[in-house]
C-alpha cells in the first residue's frame, strides 16, 4: 500500500499551498477520528496550525498503535510533544515561529527524490550553541555554531535571525547564508557518499579527496611533516600511489578524519 | 551578505538564481546556479560544471552567457569570501607558496 499524507486544516487557502503533495483532508475532531482506522506507519501527517494538533492529541488517546511521521508548522507547545511521540516517529516541531520553508517550498523539498539532502526547517539553541536542523525525509542533524565562521569579508551568522531558504538549499543567519551541502558535506557521511557517486571521473580517487579536504581543513602542504610539501603535491595529482600505513596515518592525523574516510570528502 | 548575480526578469521569474554565500564547500572555487531544489555547482577556475547531476544541459544558455558577461565579478566575489583559497590559485602555484624556495 502506498504512503498517504494527512493534512490537518481547516483553511482552504492554506491547504491549497500543500496541493502538490495531494493531500487527504482533515477538518475536525471527527474527520480525524473517522482517519485512524486506516492510517499506517508510513504515513506523513501536516499541521500547519496548533488547534487540530490539540485535536490529534485527543484523537489517538488510548490508541495502541503508530499512524506515521507527524510534521508540526506552528510554534507547538512542548507539553503536547510527549503525547504525539507515542503514536508518531519522528514528531517534528518548531521550537521558534517561522523556523519552517514556506508551504510550498516546503511541498515541493516532501516530494523531491533528494529529499534527505535538503533541509526543511529547524531551530537554534543559543544555550548548547548548536543548530538542530530537519530534513526533507523528517530526518535530523544537529552542528555547532562552529560549523559557520565568519566569511572573509567579515560577514558573521546572526543566529538571533534563522530562517531555511532557497527550498531547502541555504540556512540564513541574518545577512549571512550557508551551503545546505557545505554544512552535509562535513556532518553527514551519506552525503559525501552521494556526492562521490555525482563527481566528474577527473576529480575521484586518493588525490582530488585529499587537496578538497586540506582545503577545507585550512592547512597548507607544509603542514604534513614529517611528509614534504613536495610529497602532497604529488599525492594531489596522482603523480603517485595512495600512501598506505604510516604515510597514510599522519596525513589522516592532519586532516582529523580515519584513513579509510579521506577518499569520501 | 551572500552575493547574488542580478538576473533578467525573465530568468528570475523561472526561479533561477545564481549565488556565492559565506558558507561553501571550499574546493574548488565555485559558483552556485539554483532553481527550486535543484542546484548546479560551476567552477570558477576552469568555467566547467562540477557535478555531472543534475544535467548542466538544463541550465538555459542565456543564463550561461550572463555568467561569462559577469565572470570577473562572480570571481572577485569569492574572493572576497575565501581569500584563503583565491579562484587564481592554480595547483603550481598553490605548491611554489607551500614550499619553501
Amino acid at each position: 500500500m502506498s504512503s498517504r499524507t494527512y493534512l490537518l486544516e481547516r483553511d482552504e487557502r492554506t491547504a491549497t499551498q500543500f496541493a502538490a503533495l495531494h493531500p487527504t483532508m482533515l477538518r475536525s475532531h471527527r474527520d480525524i477520528v473517522d482517519a485512524l482506522p486506516t492510517a499506517t506507519n508510513q504515513d506523513t501527517w501536516i499541521i500547519p496550525r496548533n488547534d487540530l494538533a490539540r485535536e490529534l492529541v485527543k484523537a489517538t488517546a488510548g490508541q495502541s498503535r503508530r499512524f506515521g511521521r507527524l510534521l508540526l508548522l506552528d510554534q507547538t507547545p512542548l507539553q503536547s510533544v510527549p503525547p504525539l511521540l507515542r503514536y508518531f516517529q519522528p514528531v517534528v516541531f518548531a521550537a521558534t515561529p517561522c523556523a519552517f520553508l514556506p508551504p510550498e517550498e516546503l511541498a515541493c523539498v516532501l516530494q523531491s527524490p533528494d529529499r534527505q539532502f535538503l533541509f526543511i526547517g529547524g531551530s537554534v539553541d543559543h544555550k548548547s550553541r548548536t543548530c538542530t536542523l530537519w530534513r526533507g525525509d523528517l530526518s535530523s542533524i544537529v552542528v555547532p555554531f562552529d560549523a559557520f565562521p565568519a566569511a572573509g569579508d567579515g560577514t558573521r551568522p546572526d543566529f538571533q535571525d534563522f530562517s531555511v531558504t532557497d527550498y531547502g538549499q541555504t540556512l540564513r543567519f541574518g545577512r549571512y547564508e550557508a551551503a545546505t551541502e557545505a554544512v552535509l558535506y562535513e556532518y553527514d557521511p551519506d552525503y559525501r557518499r552521494h556526492l562521490k557517486a555525482r563527481r566528474r571521473a577527473e576529480d575521484t580517487g586518493f588525490g582530488p579527496s585529499l587537496r578538497r579536504l586540506r582545503k577545507q581543513r585550512g592547512l597548507r602542504r607544509s603542514d604534513f611533516a614529517p611528509l614534504s610539501a613536495k610529497t602532497i603535491a604529488r599525492l594531489e595529482r596522482g603523480e603517485v600511489e595512495k600512501p598506505h600505513g604510516d604515510t597514510l596515518a599522519i596525513i589522516a592525523k592532519k586532516l582529523r578524519v580515519k584513513p579509510d574516510e579521506i577518499e569520501m570528502y | 551578505m551572500a552575493f547574488e548575480l542580478a538576473l533578467p526578469d525573465q530568468l528570475r521569474k523561472q526561479g533561477w538564481k545564481i549565488k556565492i554565500r559565506e558558507r561553501e564547500r571550499l574546493e574548488p572555487p565555485h559558483l552556485t546556479i539554483m532553481r527550486r531544489e535543484r542546484s548546479w555547482r560551476l567552477g570558477l577556475r576552469d568555467g566547467q560544471f562540477l557535478d555531472d547531476e543534475p544535467d548542466p544541459g538544463n541550465v538555459p544558455r542565456e543564463l550561461l552567457e550572463l555568467i561569462e558577461e559577469h565572470w570577473q565579478t562572480l570571481c572577485d566575489a569569492w574572493d572576497a569570501k575565501y581569500p584563503n583559497n583565491p579562484v587564481k590559485q592554480k595547483d603550481d602555484e598553490d605548491e611554489q607558496q607551500d614550499i619553501p624556495s
